[in-house]
């Protein structure tokens, strides 16, 4: 097991007037190579838990074990990647290099060292090395940025890449191509995939498995296709439901004897024209 | 109707220093009537943002002209009229809030106007109530939700006495409550106001809302019509680098299958009503 979260409390501002208890007695476990998407509204935890996976806060009660170790006794350091909404926020460096090859150098790597990885952490993330490693990256377009701060965490070789609203802010295209460069680097190996995101259509396509958190609390624990398509957990705590599932209810309550555990616009599109061949064929 | 906003032939272009210059705007002829409701939709880079700050002042035109209310934008004169009748929302909730509470904040506009205190009053409890806030009106804004302060961000405008809210992606950082929030708000001061609205967003489904869907494509406009119209040209909106509202996309694909469906199919009921 990568990570046990067992018991997990965390109160802000204790013993004062904005006392506000996070997170509440949250259990969760993931895998080593797991994708799992953390949903719920503003203010439900999702922030104060994925800093705790990054080992950034110190539980109230509870604990937080990764490989079995106690992340308050011994910090998970590099293992833990985790880019905030905005990470091209935090890009400093004059060239694409020297700002992806930051981490690696103060690992204290040798100069090829650090080339290959610069290389590799580049091509992860879909931009091509050779083209793109002396460009400055204010002169980049958001998305370019956006992989380039992407590259920089990588180049670290976290074992865990946690995303926050890793799309928040990008036109449709450059979604539709970080979301592609995501899932080809989860299929690539061990590395999980933890991500933070409102956008439910899209954590479908990203994620196994989503937890849903709803005012400091787990509410729900479950692969993606059963928590998407469970409308009343998914209204009960102000999210929205995606249009293709809430169609297929629709359909259904008016008899048309369609699934609703459907996700997406190319699911519902297959499913509808299964029924409707079928009733063709009846009549 | 008359119009309310009018460009002709507006161009914009950035200079950056020594690194040569960007046609952000090449020739935009818009007119929108006062009291409509247009979303604007556009890839990352394709003007949007660069046209919304031109309706409020915050640039001018490098050639053609921009009128608001009759007010040409370029005659200085005409700058704090403007202003006023045209209130700015951007995305991001927290750059935008300046004082300690709630109330403090949307007198904030009317105060600087010169506005008597008995109706800065007035206008700051109006505008808290017809946004819904009234209730928190003595908190400080960071308390509140992303959907909240983009409610007093709006009720600061209408304290102005605007007539126009041009919305630079307002609800792109929020969650889908405070989405919903702001965006019955925006529909409703549309229909019982008369606010002429210009919403800008990367959301096709919101856009899908509106009366009409404005589509720009690297400084020009592309489509321009009711989203039934815009929404429901597939391969094109792909091939502006948009995404497809689910419906039209499941629309899309039943007719190549041999399905036939009425062509402006954009929401869940329109859908269902189309097949039962």
């Amino acid at each position: 097991m990568l990570i046990r979260v067992e018991g997990l409390t965390h109160v802000y501002a204790p013993s004062t007037p904005f006392e506000r208890t996070a997170l509440r007695d949250v259990n969760l476990e993931i895998e080593a190579g797991e994708s799992v998407g953390i949903v719920g509204p503003t203010g439900s935890g999702k922030s104060t838990l994925v800093a705790h996976l990054a080992g950034l806060l110190t539980p109230t009660a509870g604990r937080v074990l990764m490989d079995g170790v106690d992340i308050s006794h011994e910090r998970p350091g590099t293992r833990v990647g985790l880019a905030f909404q905005t990470p091209e926020d935090q890009i400093f460096e004059q060239t694409v290099f020297r700002e992806v090859a930051f981490g690696p150098r103060n690992l204290g790597l040798t100069a090829s060292e650090i080339e290959e990885r610069v290389d590799w952490a580049l091509e992860m993330v879909g931009l091509d090395p050779a083209v793109i490693r002396d460009r400055v990256p204010f002169t980049l377009s958001g998305g370019e940025m956006r992989r380039v701060a992407l590259a920089s965490i990588l180049a670290m070789r976290p074992v865990i890449l946690i995303l926050d609203e890793p799309t928040a802010g990008q036109d449709p295209q450059s979604r539709r191509e970080l979301l592609a460069r995501l899932r080809a680097l989860h299929a690539q190996g061990d590395l999980a995939l933890i991500v933070v995101s409102h956008a439910m259509e899209e954590i479908a396509r990203l994620v196994e498995r989503i937890v849903v958190l709803n005012e400091g609390q787990l509410v729900a624990n479950a692969p993606t296709r059963q928590v998407l398509s469970d409308a009343e957990l998914l209204r009960s705590v102000g999210l929205d439901v995606p249009e293709p599932t809430a169609l297929m209810r629709a359909l259904h309550r008016r008899g048309l004897p369609v699934r609703t555990d459907v996700i997406s616009a190319a699911e519902a599109a297959a499913e509808i024209a299964r029924v409707h061949l079928l009733e063709e064929a009846a009549r | 109707m008359a119009p309310f906003i009018v460009t002709q032939d507006l161009k914009h272009v950035y200079h950056l220093d020594g690194a040569g210059q960007i046609e952000a705007l090449r020739g935009i002829n818009l007119t929108v009537q006062r009291g409509e409701f247009v979303a604007m939709v556009g890839a990352n880079g394709s003007g949007k943002s660069t046209l919304a700050k031109h309706l409020n002042v915050l640039l001018l035109p490098t050639s053609g002209a921009v009128w608001v209310d009759g007010l040409l934008t370029s005659d200085p004169r005409n700058l704090w009229p403007i202003r006023q009748k045209v209130g700015m929302v951007f995305q991001n909730p927290d750059n935008q809030l300046v004082a300690t509470t709630v109330e403090e904040d949307v007198a904030f506009g009317p105060e600087n106007l010169g506005v008597p205190p008995r109706e800065i009053r007035q206008r700051v409890d109006e505008a808290l109530a017809t946004v819904g806030l009234l209730e928190v009106r003595l908190h400080p804004p960071h308390r509140l939700s992303g959907g909240q302060k983009q409610l007093v961000a709006i009720a600061g405008a209408l304290a102005m006495r605007s007539q126009c809210l041009v919305l630079d992606e307002p609800t792109s950082m929020l969650d889908p409550l405070g989405r919903r929030q702001v965006l019955s708000t925006l529909r409703r001061l549309n229909a019982e106001e008369g606010l002429t609205i210009l919403l800008i967003t990367q959301s096709m489904a919101e856009a899908a809302t509106t009366q009409r869907a404005i589509v720009l494509e690297d400084g020009r406009i592309a489509l321009d019509g009711p989203p039934g119209e815009v929404f429901t040209q597939v391969e094109r909106l792909r091939a502006l680098r948009l995404d497809v509202p689910p419906m039209a996309e499941i629309a899309h694909e039943l007719r190549r299958r041999g399905m036939p469906l009425p062509r402006a199919i954009l929401s869940v009921e329109e859908m269902v009503r189309a097949l039962c």
